[in-house]
């Protein structure tokens, strides 16, 4: 069952291999509901915490209670975070442990002689990627009811939201001046509210860097911000606030809904589509 | 009088031409290009929108920092060598830079900053007066230059660790980056609102040390014979304190600390004057205003993938020429 779903989700990503497959020992068996799950990665936290029982987990990332980094933080509170160390695995003795993926974990190579139940994510950059996470972590936590549930309110949420971008031209710009290209779940996010990504406009790659100097000249029509950086505190921030943007409108996305692929999503484009009716009521 | 040397009003002259033709490369090159003719338009308030915010918001602003914070480097170095009778002094090899940029860091990075504009350059100069007093008690009484050098590299060390640390301890996960800038320094992106933290604070500097002219060529006699003349000892030695902390302060705190500029220009000016330090001081500032602007226009021209620092161009720019007059100048400097 699991071999299946993690091939229909190395087809949906564009055939990346099988990547447990490249783990160096055969991995255990899980149980069919695992009570010792361990997360050792930000966006397999908040899969885990969205479809396990809580006294199901056992271990969390160190940024998994981060309410900037994490959109399940709040339920992480309370339970252990762990520094990604082989001595801290040992002792807890996981029935399974959930990584993107957890295979090419620099703690577990530290553990060749033992062999955990594996559960490699991909990344997702797309609903539907998003979706075949969820279903294979609700599977694998033992849970698959809530995994179908939790996909069906997320398209529900979708399919309610409208298109108000109107092909407006947004720039995702970062810190220091990076800009998100294409290909990227902030790609699709502005695509399903009906803006272009300036990156590919101008032929970018998925990240790239872009001078104050080529924004203010390619004026694009948004400028779409992690909400971290609204307030000034050092000098990849303060760049953001420099003077030659500020007739940009801007729409301001918390980071913890868009780094990972997770149910956040929603809540992403709900932000983004009211902001943007919200400002192009100002434009007119 | 050394046999470069030129009369007095050309070598300004000379040297104020190379800052002008800098200054104007420095607003026609940037990351886009845009034409002389579309520069002019928009300087002359015509309505295009794009070239008048480049121009006026982005490349004026930097323009304007590049040479008041290269002038004030320029003749902080020039002050600092002529009272301590030392070739070696200068702001960043005294630490007094780095103990500036760990004040701006303290002032921003736990959100000091945010109270009152002036915070930033307050605490920058703080750390730069602190910092000279520190060395000038560690080396008050020695009477080899080498003690005030040591001292200087102790100071400077103890400050880039005091950053490294801070930044370290504040909740930035980017702290490494940002110690680089503070390191190195940096012109990219700054605005006029860092034009008027720094102006002030550099405009101050620039008098106290000026107006040491006099007493520093006095004191190449020998302190005795300086107080013999007249000159106060007392007050020449506290202008020059405060005149270096306020304009260095406020210029590392708005650029990080920029390396090499207050060694060089002056080592590079002395040759063409009469060596008396009096003489060195406008032309090194007008140097240094120069050589940063120039150096500022290298990081922008020069392609490469990452920003490239500041610190690390005024390095390659002014190193090789700075050997060059090293050996031939050896025991005369």
């Amino acid at each position: 069952m699991r071999r299946r779903s993690m091939m229909a989700l190395a087809v949906l990503s564009g055939g990346a291999g099988l990547l447990w497959a490249a783990s160096p020992a055969q991995p255990a068996k899980a149980p069919a509901i695992p009570q010792r799950i361990v997360s050792i990665n930000l966006c397999a936290d908040q899969l885990v915490l969205a479809l396990a029982d809580r006294k199901q987990i056992a271990g969390l990332t160190k940024n998994a209670t981060d309410r900037e980094m994490s959109g399940e933080a709040a339920k992480a509170r309370g339970i252990p975070l762990l520094s990604n160390s082989a001595e801290q695995i040992l002792a807890i003795e996981p029935d399974l442990i959930v990584g993107m993926p957890a295979s090419r974990s620099a703690a577990l190579a530290a553990l060749p002689k033992h062999t955990y139940p594996l559960l490699d994510l991909e990344t997702a950059n797309t609903p539907e990627e998003i979706y075949a996470s969820i279903r294979e972590t609700a599977a694998a936590v033992g849970h698959p009811g809530r995994g179908d549930a939790l996909i069906a309110r997320m398209q529900g949420e979708l399919a309610g939201l409208s298109e108000p971008g109107k092909g407006r031209v947004a720039a995702y710009y970062q810190r220091r001046g990076y800009m998100t290209g294409t290909g990227t779940l902030i790609d699709e996010l502005m695509t399903r509210v009906g803006l272009v990504n300036l990156a590919g406009k101008l032929g970018k790659p998925p990240l790239s860097q872009l001078s104050l100097e080529e924004m203010v000249a390619a004026q694009p029509d948004y400028l779409i911000v992690e909400s971290s950086t609204d307030k000034v505190t050092d000098q990849g921030s303060e760049m953001l606030h420099h003077p030659a943007l500020k007739d940009i409108p801007r729409i301001s996305v918390p980071q913890a809904w868009t780094v990972c692929g997770s149910p956040a999503y929603t809540r992403a484009a709900r932000s983004m589509v009211d902001q943007i009716v919200h400002l192009e009521g100002k434009r007119s | 009088m050394s046999r470069f040397a030129l009369p007095r009003w050309s070598l300004i002259a000379a040297l104020s031409a190379l800052t002008l033709v800098a200054a104007v490369a420095s607003l026609l090159f940037g990351a886009v290009d845009l034409s002389v003719a579309r520069l002019v338009d928009a300087a002359t308030g015509n309505n295009d929108k794009v070239a008048s915010i480049i121009l006026f918001d982005l490349r004026l602003p930097r323009t304007l920092l590049a040479l008041a914070v290269g002038a004030m480097l320029g003749l902080a170095g020039a002050a600092l060598q002529g009272y301590l009778r030392n070739p070696l002094a200068e702001p960043s090899v005294l630490g007094t830079s780095n103990a500036a940029a760990l004040g701006g860091v303290a002032a921003i990075y736990f959100g000091l900053a945010e109270i009152h504009p002036i915070v930033l350059p307050l605490l920058a100069t703080g750390g730069a007066l602190l910092s000279l007093a520190l060395l000038f008690i560690l080396s008050g009484k020695a009477e080899s230059p080498l003690t005030l050098i040591l001292a200087g590299i102790a100071v400077g060390t103890l400050a880039v660790a005091g950053t490294s640390l801070a930044l370290n301890l504040s909740p930035n996960p980017f702290a490494a980056m940002e110690i680089m800038t503070w390191l190195l320094g940096s012109l990219e992106n700054r605005s006029f609102d860092h034009v008027w933290i720094a102006l002030p604070c550099i405009a101050i500097g620039t008098v106290m040390l000026l107006w040491n002219g006099r007493a520093l060529d006095a004191l190449t006699l020998g302190e005795e014979a300086a107080q013999a003349l007249g000159t106060d000892l007392r007050r020449t030695r506290l202008r020059l304190l405060i005149g270096t902390a306020i304009g260095v302060g406020g210029a590392v705190a708005v650029t990080g600390a920029i390396g090499f500029v207050g060694l060089i220009v002056p080592h590079l000016i002395r040759p063409l004057t009469d060596r008396s330090p009096s003489a060195i001081l406008l032309p090194s500032a007008i140097g240094g205003a120069a050589l940063l602007t120039l150096a500022d226009l290298g990081v922008r021209i020069i392609p490469t993938t990452n920003e490239l620092k500041l610190g690390v161009v005024t390095a390659f720019l002014g190193v090789p020429v700075f050997l060059v007059h090293l050996m031939r100048e050896r025991r005369l400097w």
